[in-house]
């Protein structure tokens, strides 16, 4: 324990004494951090971006206007069966009228020549959803029978599928970008490392020696270094922690506009904060324990 | 005791440190090692310290083969041999007591055994009035005795000292070599090495000579002869 706290006081003293290069060390974990979680983030804005065009797809049917409501009916049950399907939703020839001059309340034309017609000339409307954008093709694909062929005038189906595929294309490119700037910080940061312990084991090669010279163990002249690794690690994490915290409080307000989610960075780190700590911590300490382990080792010789 | 077998040390094919030495060195001796620059006097101290490792033969410090000797075994073998050398190797931002806990510091030894031992061993070399001063703050002599003090802290059955008195004038080398006398008297092996010639005839101890790398002459009351 005494040892431990001597190893400590020693770390210390040579951070203090060297404060130019550790500060410019956690300077580069930082960026290194901050390039990660920009991942993290497009990643989450990604998944939230998908998900909402996800929930704006579904497939119309359009019935004949003639057709009864058993026939409709054995439709819904037979594309009720299928376990894709999440939701159907049914509108009667009244409603979807409703709903049709709603839409349509700025074109004064469309409304008049409805009016001249004297009836309703829509038929009833199924809204079927399912859970994944290519489940529809499925389901168009099943009601193609002779069966249903005079009872559904339509299937419509946009084909969100491409802007799907778009978003992906984009955010791919986007997080290839911010990869290549992860390793590139994380290359920096190794080498920044590697000559922090290089340039204290240089300045203190009296001490070393001496240390050397009256007996101290192996680990008392490396502990130091290793302290130091360590601090530079805890130290990154809690600034970009507090970086973080400060950025998603000015973004959070204006990813509720487009997401129509309030908190969405925040509550998506608080809900995942023990995985994201963890890889953070363990890759930084992974970095910095590793070269400075093989600067002790091209350098130190106890 | 230290023993040496048969030992070489050849840094390159061109460059010999020892070369087939052997010397036996009894609990108690005062033995002083002389030669010209380059016949592998520092070698021989390297060797003993574990510093470096032989090329040939076999080195036996205290009864313990030190000769394939493990790195993590090093420090344990350290705090058996005091070494003082000609650059005092003392702290510059640190105070006279401050240097002579550091070697206790470094090995673990708690705050109130460091204590006790501090004022003691600086008593033994006579420097108990400047606990408080810096190394540039005394003279090299007692720079030095600073160092013997350190090295003495451990309490160790053999005492190296390499060229102890090359940097200092005839009264504090008359001082040093007094204080190395006295804790020889303890019964402490002292092993110096040393170019001082006037030292060597006055001390009337046992002399080994090297010249390139051999011992050409080891006379039990001795005189430096090159």
């Amino acid at each position: 324990m005494l040892t431990l706290f001597r190893i400590i006081k020693f770390a210390f003293q040579d951070m203090a004494r060297n404060v130019g290069l550790s500060s410019m060390t956690v300077l580069i974990l930082v960026l290194m951090l901050l390039s990660i979680n920009t991942l993290v983030v497009i990643n989450v804005f990604t998944n939230e971006a998908v998900k909402s065009i996800k929930d704006q797809i579904d497939v119309s049917l359009y019935f004949n206007y003639e057709a009864t409501n058993e026939e409709i009916n054995e439709v819904k049950s037979y594309v009720g069966g299928f376990p894709e399907v999440t939701e159907i939703i049914y509108l009667n020839r009244d409603e979807v009228l409703a709903k049709f001059k709603e839409q349509q309340k700025n074109n004064p034309e469309v409304l008049s020549a409805l009016d001249e017609l004297g009836e309703n000339p829509l038929g009833p409307t199924m809204i079927v959803k399912t859970r994944e954008p290519k489940d529809y093709e499925k389901v168009i694909q099943a009601l193609n029978v002779p069966e249903y062929e005079n009872i559904i005038e339509a299937k419509t189906f946009g084909d969100t599928q491409k802007a799907i595929d778009r978003i992906h294309i984009i955010t791919t490119q986007v997080q290839r970008f911010a990869i290549g700037l992860s390793l590139l910080f994380a290359l920096i940061a190794f080498l920044i490392i590697l000559n922090t312990i290089r340039v204290a084991i240089y300045t203190q090669r009296i001490e070393i020696s001496i240390k050397k010279l009256v007996g101290a163990s192996n680990w008392f002249v490396r502990g130091p270094y290793v302290v130091e690794s360590l601090f530079f690690s805890i130290a990154s994490i809690l600034i970009i922690g507090g970086l973080l915290w400060i950025a998603f409080r000015l973004l959070d307000p204006y990813t509720a506009i487009v997401f129509q989610k309030s908190n969405l960075l925040f509550d998506y780190y608080l809900n995942n904060r023990y995985l994201l700590i963890g890889i953070q911590l363990g890759s930084v300490l992974f970095l910095t324990v590793v070269s400075s382990l093989l600067a002790m080792r091209r350098y130190l010789r106890v | 005791m230290i023993k040496l077998a048969n030992v070489s040390k050849h840094y390159t094919k061109d460059s010999i440190g020892l070369d087939d030495v052997s010397l036996k060195i009894e609990p108690g001796e005062f033995i002083s090692v002389v030669g010209q620059s380059g016949t592998g006097k520092t070698t021989l101290v390297k060797l003993i310290i574990a510093e470096e490792k032989p090329t040939e033969g076999n080195i036996e410090v205290g009864g313990w083969d030190i000769t394939k000797i493990h790195q993590r075994d090093v420090p344990f073998l350290r705090r058996q041999i005091g070494v003082i050398f000609q650059d005092f190797k003392l702290l510059p931002k640190k105070t006279v007591q401050e240097n002579v806990a550091f070697a206790l510091e470094v090995a673990g030894v708690p705050h109130s055994r460091i204590r006790e031992v501090v004022p003691k061993v600086l008593d033994i070399v006579g420097l108990r009035k400047k606990v408080d001063s810096y190394p540039h703050q005394i003279s090299g002599g007692e720079q030095q005795r600073v160092v013997i003090a350190r090295s003495l802290v451990h309490r160790p059955k053999i005492l190296v000292a390499d060229e102890p008195t090359g940097n200092l004038d005839s009264i504090n080398t008359e001082e040093i070599i007094e204080i190395l006398k006295r804790i020889n008297e303890f019964g402490t092996t002292i092993l110096l090495v040393t170019h001082n010639r006037e030292v060597v005839n006055r001390l009337r101890k046992r002399v080994v000579t090297l010249h390139n790398g051999k011992i050409i002459a080891d006379e039990k009351e001795g005189k430096y002869r090159l």
